[in-house]
């Protein structure tokens, strides 16, 4: 007969990895924090410090980080108004004068048909 | 004139920040939670970041949703919630399948002691476990010993059993944790793509 071989479920296998993992990282001493900092090149005593990226301050940084979101939905909003409004007022206007130049044109217009 | 608009002035503090200004954590120990939520990300689908992990463990902690058991240092407290944010988040996923597969048998009528179960969660599940055990091989890949320690630990093996299979000593499987654990630190600390 032959032996049952039990194989484990991927997740299974990570996540005894994982959890083998976090009880590493939860072993770890200050300073060896502060060396591993160190070694890529970062201050943690600094207070903007990149180790501090996804904590402090965004990973991804965002349009929303930098500027007001709201007010330039706002501005954009303001401004297509603006031109719609102007837009509406042009069709309303009543016709201008016919300007000299096409008084021109329709006179020689009309005194080639005569 | 037209009007020039203004560079943000005035953030919500972030839960992170939040914890450090009312002294719930230190800046180190934040340090060692970002580490920590890194590793338990892992195999997390992609709209489910470490970050978004970390500080909605915080913010539970904050707002009061839980209470920190005495004898449990901080650290250990937020990597629970941590953990057990991930396993929600799984549950989550698998009832969501379920209510999705008895909605579709009302609608159609069908009596539920059909039973179909939807291998799609699990399929993508296991997908995204193989995934990341790649990857974890990736990190480790010029350090052997490290990747066999790995090996026996997914099996659920403890120390003195791996020591035991791999025959090694106490001293070089203590020193291989340690260059493990300056890995896992390295990359807990940088936001490079896991």
């Amino acid at each position: 007969m032959r032996t049952k071989v039990k194989v484990a479920l991927p997740e299974t296998v990570l996540a005894r990895i994982l959890e083998a993992f976090g009880q590493e990282l939860l072993d770890a001493s200050d300073q060896e924090i502060m060396e591993a900092a160190k070694e890529l090149g970062m201050n943690p005593q600094m207070k903007g410090s990149a180790a501090f990226l996804g904590l402090t301050f965004p990973a991804k940084l965002q349009v929303s980080d930098f500027f007001d979101v709201e007010a330039i939905k706002q501005h954009v909003a303001r401004e297509a108004r603006e031109r719609i409004a102007h837009a509406t007022s042009n069709d309303l206007e009543p016709k201008a004068p016919p300007s000299k130049l096409s008084e021109i044109s329709m006179g020689r217009k009309d005194s080639g048909q005569k | 004139m037209p009007q020039t608009l203004k560079l943000v002035d005035k953030r919500d503090l972030r839960p992170a920040e939040t914890a450090l200004a009312l002294g719930v954590i230190s800046r180190i120990e934040l340090l060692r939670l970002k580490t920590i939520a890194r590793v338990y990300a892992r195999g997390l689908p992609p709209d489910v970041a470490w970050d978004d992990l970390l500080q909605e463990a915080l913010t539970r902690i904050i707002l009061g949703a839980r209470q920190q058991p005495e004898g449990v240092t901080t650290v250990a407290f937020v990597a629970g919630i941590m953990r057990s944010l991930r396993a929600e988040h799984w549950r989550r996923v698998s009832r969501r399948s379920g209510g999705s597969e008895a909605a579709w048998l009302d609608r159609i009528g069908r009596s539920r002691e059909i039973d179909l179960p939807d291998p799609a969660p699990g399929a993508e599940r296991s997908l995204s476990a193989q995934q990341q055990l790649r990857a974890i091989e990736r990190l480790f890949a010029d350090d052997p010993v490290v990747l066999k320690i790995i090996a026996a630990l997914g099996q659920g093996l403890c120390a003195a059993q791996i020591r035991g299979a791999m025959g090694i000593s106490k001293t070089n499987y203590d020193s291989a944790r340690r260059r493990m654990r300056r890995t896992l630190l390295r990359e807990g600390l940088t936001c490079e793509p896991k």
